[in-house]
C-alpha cells in the first residue's frame, strides 16, 4: 500500500547488485555477469532530485554517467573508501579484491591494483567493508576465519580474526574506527573490537530450524535514545530487532508479509532508515522493496505490515519474460528521508520517494 | 594515378552545452565534398550563432567546393544557419532533406527570423525572401532512396526517430562511405519510430554524442509526471496552456491526456486551438506517407479529429471560467494564440503552463523557464507571471546504450562522436573500441580527423600478359602478392592491365629504343679485321652462356648487344671498340664493357 510522492524509473544498459554512494549526489552501480567484462559506473543523480524548489524548471531528469570503467570479474560488492577517490570491489573468483580509482581529469575509472585474499572455493566471495582513517584498511573475509583488515595501500594485514571458524558471512559492517559488526548466514551475529584479541560479543548461534534459513544484518546509524539498532533479517521473512549489548534475545520480531522464500537469498538486504527513526526497508524476495515502521510492531514475531511498498520493478516490466523481475540492492538516500534507490534484476534502477501517512516521524 | 588512397577530413563547429549546439560538419570522400547539416547556435545573438564558412575555403566559392549539402532535420541547431549560408555566404549546389523536413524547415526559420528581427532588432539577419530562394535550392528525398547526386557521389536517408522528418544519411563514393547521423533515438515513441539502418558497413559512421553520457528516465514516469501535473492544476480549478509547434508531440500529448479523462472519469474540457487543425492536416498526411507501417497502423486508428474529450478552441474560450486544458501554437510563446492566453492566464497561480521543450532567447518561453516573473510586454506593459510554470521535455536523443545499438546495427569500420561540449568521453570511447574492435574518434570543435582508407580497386589483366606471367614457371600462389610488370590503361572507369606491347599497339605508339655506346680504347697495331677477330675469339671463350656472334662485315655480336672496332683517328696502334646496346640489355652491356675494359688476352702466335 502506501502513495508515492514521487517516483522515476530509469534503465542500466546492465542489472547491478551494488548501489554505493559517493557523497550525495552520486552512486556507484556495477554488472555482476560471469562470462564478460563488466561495468563500474559512477552515476550523478538527477539535478531535479536535489532541489526541493521549482522542480519544474529543472529539465534535468536524468543520471549522468560521470565516470566508467571496466572490470573483468563479477562485482558483487563495492566500497567507496571515504574521502578518497577509491573504490574496492569484490566478487567471483573471490581469491582477489580489486581497488578502483575515480580521477577528476578523466572519465574512466582506472584499475590501481588488487589485494589477494583468502582462497576459496567455488561459488563463495569476500564480503568488504572499510575502516576509513587516515591510513584506510579494508575488512574483507568469505569465512570468519578468514577476516582480516588489510591497509589499502601497503597491503599489509593489520588485523586477522585468528579463528578457525569455517562459519560463512553474509554481512560485514565497520561500525567505527574500532569495532566491526558481522552476521554469518547461519544468523549468527557478532561485534568485534579490533584492539583486542577476538572475543565477539555474539548470540548464542543459530536457532531451530536455522539451516534452512540464510540470514543477512544492518546495525542502524542514527538512534534517538536507547533502543534496538540491529536488524537481521532471515530468507523465510523474519525479521529481528536487538539491541547490541544484548544480542542473544531480540528486542522485536516480526514476519514480512512474502509469499515464498527468497529465490536468492544472497540478495537479502535490510536497511534502516538513515533520517527516519525505526525505519527499515527490505527486499531480495521478489520485485518489491518494502518499508516497516517497527514502533508499529507488536513485536511478538507475528506478521507485519509494510507501511509502504515499492511494486515499480514489477508493473513496469516492459518485456514479458519468464521470470518477474528481483530486486537485488536497494539504499537510503542520505539526508532526504523517504527518498530510496533500488535495483532489479532486469537492469531497472528506480529512485523514489513515498508519502509518509504516520502521525508523527 | 588519384584516388587510390581514399581521405577523409572532417570539421565540426559545435557549440556549448547540451541543449544549445549547433552542428555543422564538412566531409571530403573521395575527392567529394559534402556539408552535413547547417545550424543556428541559439545561445548566441551575434556572428558567433552561425559557424565560420571560412574555415571551408578560403577563397574561393563554396558553390564550386561543395558537391552538397544535407540537412538531417528541422530542428534550428541544424538547419538555422542554412539561409544565412545559400543567401548571405553564397551556395547555389543543392541541398538534400526529406520531405517533411523540406515542409516544415522554412515555417520554423521564419518563425525564428521574426523573433530575431522583429522582437530583438536584430540587423544582419537573412530575409524572408532569402528563406524562400534558400528552399529553391532544396531537393527532397524518401527513405531508403539512393540518389545520385552526380555520377561519383550518391546519398541515401535512413529512418531516425526523433522528430518527423529526421533521417540519418549515407553518403557513398565508389567503394567509400560515411554515415552521418544528425540526430536520432533508438526507442521507439508513441508517434515515432525508433531509428534503424541496415548492416552497411561504412568506413565511418559519424554519431551525435551529446546525451551518451545521459540514463534517461522511462517515458511512462514522464508521462505520468505530464498527467500528474495537469490533473493537479485541473483539480483546483486552475487552466492549463501547453504551447506547441505542430503535429506528432502534440498528438502524442492529446492521446495521453484522452486516455487519462477517459480513465479518470474527467470533466474539464480540452481545447486544440484552430491554428494547430489547419496545420495538422497537412501534416498529418505529409507524416503518414512518411512513416512505417507498424506506426501507421496504430497512429491512423487516432485521427486528430476522432477525440470524445478534445474539442476545437474557439478564442472566447480563455474567458470561460473553470479548469481547461489548451493546446495552442505557437511552441515558444512568442507570438501568436498560444502568447495571446498565457496574458489572460498568467496572473492567476492557480493556471498553470507547460513548456514543451527547448525556447530560443528572447522568447517569453525562454524568460520564464529561466525563472523571470515579471516580463515586460508591448507598450512598456509588465505582465507579472503568477501561473505555475513547468518544463516537459519529450524529445529523445540516443544515449549510450542507443549510440551501441547502432554502432551495431552499421557495422562501420571507424566511429566518430561529435558532441557540443570538448567534455572528455573517454570511457563510451573505449567502450565501443572494445565491444566492436573498431577505432573511435571524438574531436574537439574545429579540429580536422583524416582517416585513411584502402578501397580495393578492380583490374582488369589481358590474357596474354597473364599467360606470359604464367610461362615464366612457378605456380602463382593465390594468398601471396605477386608483382607484375604491364601497363595499366584507364578508361571510361575501366582498368586493364596489359603488356607493353599491347598497349603501344592500342594506342598506336612506337616503341622508343634506348641505346647506350661506349668507347673502350685498345692497344693493338693490326688491322681493324683483326682486332675484331681478337674480341671475338676472346669473348668467345669467355661468355659461354651467352651466344657471341662474328658477322660477316667485322662486327661482334653479344646477345644484341654490337662491338665494332675501328682504328683511332689519331693514333694507329690503337683501337677503339665502339660497345652498344639497348636499355634491357644494360647489365649485361655494363659487364661486357668492364671485360673490355680489361684488354684482350695476348695472342698466340
Amino acid at each position: 500500500g502506501g502513495e508515492y510522492q514521487d517516483f522515476h524509473a530509469f534503465d542500466l544498459s546492465e542489472a547491478t547488485r551494488v548501489l554505493e554512494w559517493i557523497d550525495d549526489k552520486g552512486v556507484c552501480v556495477a554488472g555482476y555477469e560471469s562470462l564478460k567484462k563488466n561495468e563500474i559506473l559512477h552515476l550523478l543523480l538527477p539535478l531535479r532530485l536535489s532541489v526541493k524548489e521549482n522542480q519544474g524548471l529543472f529539465p534535468e531528469r536524468d543520471f549522468k554517467v560521470r565516470h566508467g570503467g571496466f572490470s573483468d570479474t563479477s562485482v558483487f560488492d563495492l566500497k567507496h573508501v571515504l574521502d578518497t577517490r577509491l573504490l574496492v570491489t569484490s566478487g567471483l573468483p573471490g581469491c582477489h579484491l580489486h581497488v578502483w580509482q575515480v580521477t577528476e581529469d578523466s572519465d574512466v575509472i582506472q584499475a590501481v591494483s588488487t589485494i589477494a585474499v583468502q582462497e576459496e572455493e567455488g561459488s563463495l566471495w569476500p564480503r568488504v567493508a572499510i575502516f576509513s582513517s587516515m591510513a584506510p584498511g579494508v575488512l574483507h573475509g568469505a569465512r570468519l576465519r578468514g577476516l582480516k583488515v588489510v591497509d589499502l595501500e601497503t597491503q599489509k594485514t593489520t588485523y586477522s580474526s585468528g579463528v578457525g571458524d569455517s562459519e560463512e558471512l553474509s554481512s560485514l559492517q565497520v561500525l567505527d574506527a574500532d569495532t566491526f559488526a558481522f552476521c554469518c548466514a547461519s544468523g549468527r551475529l557478532g561485534l568485534v573490537d579490533i584492539r583486542q584479541k577476538w572475543a565477539p560479543s555474539e548470540n548464542a548461534g543459530p536457532g531451530p530450524g536455522a539451516a534452512a534459513r540464510r540470514w543477512c544484518a544492518e546495525v542502524g546509524g542514527r538512534r534517538r535514545g536507547p533502543g534496538p539498532s540491529i536488524a537481521s533479517l532471515g530468507s523465510d521473512g523474519q525479521l529481528c530487532l536487538l539491541d547490541p549489548r544484548d544480542l542473544c534475545h531480540p528486542v522485536s520480531s516480526g514476519r514480512c508479509p512474502v509469499s515464498a522464500p527468497s529465490p536468492a537469498p544472497e540478495l537479502l538486504r535490510v536497511t534502516w532508515a538513515p533520517g527516519l527513526d525505526d525505519c527499515l526497508a527490505v527486499s531480495g524476495f521478489d520485485g518489491t522493496v518494502q518499508v516497516y515502521d517497527a514502533t508499529s510492531w507488536d513485536g511478538t514475531g507475528g506478521q507485519v505490515e509494510p507501511v509502504f511498498t515499492h511494486r515499480g520493478h514489477i508493473f513496469l516490466e516492459d518485456n514479458q519474460t519468464d521470470t518477474a523481475p528481483l530486486v537485488t540492492t536497494h539504499t537510503w538516500h542520505p539526508h532526504k528521508p523517504r527518498t530510496l534507490l533500488s535495483a532489479a534484476s532486469d537492469a531497472s534502477l528506480h529512485v523514489w520517494d513515498w508519502v509518509d501517512h504516520r502521525a508523527a516521524c | 594515378v588519384c584516388g587510390v588512397n581514399g581521405r577523409f577530413a572532417w570539421l565540426v563547429e559545435g557549440g556549448a552545452g547540451q541543449d544549445v549546439g549547433r552542428s555543422c560538419i564538412l566531409v571530403s570522400i573521395g575527392g567529394k565534398n559534402v556539408m552535413l547539416d547547417c545550424g543556428m547556435h541559439m545561445g548566441f545573438n551575434d556572428d558567433r550563432r552561425f559557424p565560420d564558412f571560412s574555415y571551408i575555403t578560403r577563397n574561393g566559392r563554396l558553390t564550386d567546393f561543395l558537391d552538397c549539402v544535407i540537412i538531417s532535420h528541422f530542428h534550428l541547431d541544424h538547419c538555422g544557419a542554412l539561409p544565412y549560408f545559400s543567401e548571405m555566404v553564397g551556395y547555389d549546389g543543392p541541398i538534400y532533406m526529406t520531405h517533411p523536413t523540406q515542409a516544415i524547415c522554412p515555417i520554423l526559420l521564419e518563425d525564428y527570423r521574426k523573433i530575431a528581427v522583429d522582437k530583438k532588432g536584430e540587423a544582419n539577419f537573412f530575409t524572408s525572401q532569402m528563406i524562400k530562394d534558400c528552399m529553391k535550392k532544396v531537393v527532397a528525398v524518401h527513405l531508403h532512396q539512393t540518389v545520385q547526386v552526380d555520377d561519383e557521389l550518391e546519398i541515401k536517408a535512413y529512418y531516425a526517430g526523433h522528430v518527423l522528418g529526421a533521417a540519418m544519411f549515407q553518403i557513398k563514393v565508389g567503394s567509400e562511405s560515411v554515415v552521418y547521423t544528425g540526430d536520432y533515438n533508438m526507442t521507439p515513441d508513441r508517434h515515432l519510430g525508433a531509428a534503424w539502418i541496415d548492416k552497411c558497413r561504412p568506413n565511418l559512421l559519424i554519431t551525435e554524442s551529446t546525451y551518451a553520457t545521459t540514463i534517461r528516465d522511462s517515458k511512462r514516469c514522464r508521462e505520468r509526471d505530464f498527467l500528474k501535473k495537469v490533473h493537479e492544476a485541473v483539480e483546483r480549478g486552475g487552466k492549463v496552456l501547453i504551447p506547441v509547434f505542430a503535429l506528432g508531440r502534440a498528438q502524442e500529448l492529446c492521446i495521453l491526456l484522452e486516455t487519462f479523462w477517459e480513465r479518470m472519469n474527467l470533466k474539464a474540457p480540452i481545447y486544440f486551438s484552430t491554428g494547430l487543425t489547419e496545420k495538422a492536416n497537412h501534416y498529418y498526411k505529409l507524416f503518414i506517407t512518411w512513416t512505417n507501417q507498424k506506426i501507421r497502423k496504430t497512429f491512423v486508428q487516432r485521427n486528430m479529429f476522432e477525440f470524445k474529450h478534445i474539442k476545437a478552441f474557439d478564442r472566447a474560450f480563455a474567458d470561460n471560467p473553470g479548469p481547461m486544458v489548451v493546446f495552442a501554437t505557437p511552441g515558444m510563446l512568442h507570438a501568436g494564440q498560444s502568447l495571446q492566453i498565457f496574458r489572460k492566464w498568467a496572473g492567476n497561480e492557480k493556471n498553470m503552463v507547460i513548456m514543451p521543450g527547448y525556447c530560443v532567447q528572447g522568447t517569453v518561453g525562454h524568460k520564464i523557464l529561466s525563472g523571470q516573473r515579471k516580463l515586460e510586454m508591448e507598450g512598456r506593459q509588465v505582465l507579472e507571471v503568477k501561473m505555475q510554470v513547468e518544463y516537459m521535455s519529450f524529445s529523445a536523443h540516443a544515449d549510450a546504450k542507443g549510440i551501441m545499438q547502432l554502432v551495431g546495427q552499421a557495422e562501420p569500420e571507424s566511429v566518430l562522436l561529435v558532441h557540443g561540449e570538448a567534455k572528455k568521453m573517454e570511457f563510451l570511447k573505449q567502450k565501443i573500441e572494445q565491444e566492436f574492435r573498431v577505432s573511435c574518434y571524438m574531436p574537439a570543435n574545429g579540429e580536422t580527423v583524416t582517416l585513411p582508407t584502402s578501397p580495393s580497386i578492380p583490374v582488369g589483366i589481358s590474357l596474354g600478359l597473364l599467360k606470359r606471367e604464367m610461362a615464366q614457371g612457378l605456380l602463382p600462389d593465390a594468398k601471396k602478392p605477386r608483382l607484375l610488370h604491364g601497363t595499366l590503361i584507364m578508361k571510361d572507369s575501366n582498368f586493364r592491365l596489359v603488356s607493353s606491347e599491347q598497349a603501344l599497339k592500342e594506342l598506336g605508339l612506337a616503341e622508343h629504343q634506348l641505346r647506350f655506346t661506349c668507347r673502350v680504347h685498345l692497344h693493338d697495331p693490326r688491322k681493324e679485321q683483326e682486332t675484331a677477330m681478337r674480341v671475338y675469339s676472346h669473348l668467345k671463350s669467355v661468355l659461354k652462356e651467352h651466344c657471341v656472334q662474328h658477322l660477316p662485315d667485322g662486327s661482334v655480336t653479344v646477345e644484341s648487344i654490337l662491338i665494332q672496332a675501328a682504328a683511332h683517328s689519331e693514333d694507329p696502334g690503337t683501337k677503339v671498340l665502339l660497345v652498344s646496346w639497348t636499355y634491357q640489355d644494360e647489365e649485361l652491356g655494363s659487364h661486357l664493357t668492364s671485360l673490355l675494359k680489361k684488354g684482350l688476352p695476348q695472342a698466340t702466335s
